[in-house]
């Protein structure tokens, strides 16, 4: 198994909700040996199967935070209070809290687990990111490829 | 009995996209029983209007992290269909797989995750984790499986790559369909089976409440239509696709930024129930035994039954999917490359049955190739107005009971139908803790 596995969360056709998907995009552009890269798209269940023999795992989403768009926050969700969603009517009901806190109580929570949440501009439906999520993606990049290349021991390509 | 009550069950919208039940009885008349939602595809449209044949399916696909693969392939079937593409019979039998990998997976979650808590009056799917993990697990093992089959046959499972117009890009091995059937036999059957168990010891706390409509599903004269037939309605007969218009008849109500639709009567029902009231002689003769052991009988007027049609066919869609795999690997996979020639452009439909319902794409291209004019109907539109008259009927019938149990049948009334509103945002709310 791979020594890390980054996961992007959200919506490609709702504005800054597309960070995660793009960002495993951009991150495909090189070959990291070692990361699994995976875009589950808006439906945060899938999480649940690329947790389970993973040491590392790191997710991508846009969070609303109460920052100023563009703030990127990485965290531990055991540090964070994660609202958990109302609606009990359909699928939506169970989102990347719900989600988590699922996989806790089933115990597939990798050892390291971190969430990087980007505070979002618009999530109009729109194909295009605003400039402050923009900007974070590329530092995102930018950090991982530098956390990449220091795990390897080696110079990579540097994004 | 006359009284006075007032429902309003208003979920936390922190964007748009989710349902609100509102009931109001004055001294025993009912004035108002409705739900009303936002359909997010009212976007279709202006989305796709000037792409490409080549991206109309990939954009479609990205509507709903839910429903991806449903929207993808009746895109699919509407461009072939406008374009005048011809497909193989390689490119049906795996297109079938694909949709029985997603109706299992959809329907699994749904019985188990949100009609399962209801029955066991839990209030949502957490408590079941302490009390009975084995079930949750063997839930997830069932979606599994249903995602595998989406990563092998379409390249990925959230948002498939492989199926584009005309074929496939990537045509499965040998190996991996018989690694797939393996897993159906030995993993997926005897999961399903304890299912039925399961969905056997909750049958007593279903609802009992009846209410005959209109059940509007696609039909095909060989199979348990799931891809591709003609429209048909319990009502009146058939349809066919491109006259879906006739069938779905939208019009605005006041209470819902969503169309309705109707077609014979004021509303009509589409999803599993519809499917099975329709079609119930053509599913396999397994899962027909199952739906009876679960006391699902032909011609069932009782809505909160879907979720007992959802397993019923999550036990067709394993067994047909061996099936398939047979026939693919008796025929032997050939390395086709998708027909991607147009012989002609203008308007073309596609119509499918995805796990909610039936599902309408309807494009109309110029002679570039290029998308001038798009419509979409989703199931979960197609059942508001029913849902509004089950409502209508059912309130009345439960008056007697407290205002926090009525709630919970409207509710669970609602989650029986398994609507779909994903296509909205779902944003994480996090606050930290100082």
């Amino acid at each position: 198994m791979a020594e890390l596995t980054i996961i992007g969360i959200g919506n490609r056709l709702r504005g800054d909700d597309a960070l995660g998907p793009v960002l495993i995009d951009k991150l495909r552009e090189v070959d990291w040996p070692e990361v699994e890269l995976v875009d589950i798209g808006s439906d945060a269940i899938g999480l649940l199967e690329h947790l389970e023999d993973r040491h590392k795992v790191w997710i991508v989403d846009v969070c609303q935070m109460g920052r100023t768009p563009g703030s990127i926050v990485k965290f531990d969700p055991e540090d964070a209070d994660m609202v958990l969603d109302q609606d009990p009517l359909s699928l939506h009901g169970l989102g990347l809290a719900e989600t988590i806190r699922m996989a806790r109580s089933l115990q597939m929570v990798p050892e390291e687990f971190k969430i990087i949440g980007v505070e979002p501009d618009s999530i109009q439906f729109n194909t295009q990111l605003s400039q402050a999520v923009q900007q974070a993606m590329e530092t995102i990049v930018k950090e991982i490829s530098l956390e990449l290349q220091h795990a390897a021991g080696k110079p990579q390509i540097l994004l | 009995m006359s009284r006075d009550l007032n429902i309003n069950v208003h979920h936390l919208t922190r964007v748009e996209g989710h349902g609100n039940i509102v009931v109001n009885m004055k001294e025993g008349v009912l004035e108002t029983a409705h739900l009303s939602i936002v359909e997010p595809p009212r976007f279709f449209e202006a989305m796709m209007k000037g792409r490409s044949f080549h991206e109309a399916a990939i954009i479609t696909s990205r509507i709903c992290g839910i429903c991806s693969l449903g929207h993808q392939l009746t895109s699919l079937v509407a461009t072939e269909d406008a374009l005048g593409l011809e497909i193989s019979e390689q490119t049906v039998l795996l297109r079938k797989l694909l949709i029985h990998g997603a109706t299992l997976q959809s329907n699994v979650l749904h019985a188990y995750f949100l009609a399962a808590p209801d029955f066991l009056n839990a209030g949502s799917v957490f408590p079941l984790i302490a009390t009975h993990k084995d079930v949750v697990l063997r839930a997830l093992r069932m979606k599994r499986l249903a995602n595998d089959i989406g990563d092998i046959v379409s390249g990925r499972a959230v948002h498939p790559i492989t199926p584009v117009p005309g074929g496939f890009t990537r045509i499965p091995e040998k190996a991996e369909l018989l690694e797939i059937k393996r897993r159906l036999l030995e993993e997926a059957l005897p999961d399903g089976v304890e299912t039925i168990e399961t969905m056997k010891s909750l049958a007593g706390a279903i609802p009992q409440f009846e209410r005959e409509t209109e059940y509007i599903s696609l039909k095909h004269p060989e199979e348990y239509a799931l891809y591709q037939g003609d429209i048909f309605s319990s009502d009146s007969g058939s349809v066919p696709v491109h006259n879906y218009l006739d069938v779905t008849n939208e019009f605005i109500v006041e209470h819902s930024t969503s169309k309705h639709t109707k077609y014979n009567r004021s509303s009509y029902f589409v999803g599993a129930l519809a499917r099975w009231n329709n079609n119930s002689s053509q599913m396999v003769d397994e899962a027909q035994a199952a739906a009876e052991a679960m006391g699902l009988k032909p011609n069932c007027h009782n809505p909160y039954m879907n979720t007992i049609a959802q397993v019923a066919e999550a036990v067709h869609c394993i067994l047909d999917s061996v099936r398939i795999i047979d026939i693919l690997i008796e025929k032997g996979l050939k390395n086709e490359k998708p027909n991607q020639t147009p012989t002609r452009y203008g308007r073309g439909v596609g119509s499918n049955e995805v796990p909610r319902g039936i599902l309408f794409h309807d494009y109309t291209y110029d002679n570039k190739g290029n998308i001038v004019k798009a419509n979409c109907i989703i199931p979960t539109g197609q059942n508001l107005a029913n849902i509004d008259d089950d409502m209508k009927k059912l309130v009345p019938e439960i008056m007697n009971k407290s205002k926090e149990e009525i709630t919970l049948d409207l509710e669970m009334l609602v989650r029986a139908y398994d609507p779909c509103i994903s296509c909205s945002v779902h944003m994480l709310e996090v606050d930290f803790i100082e």
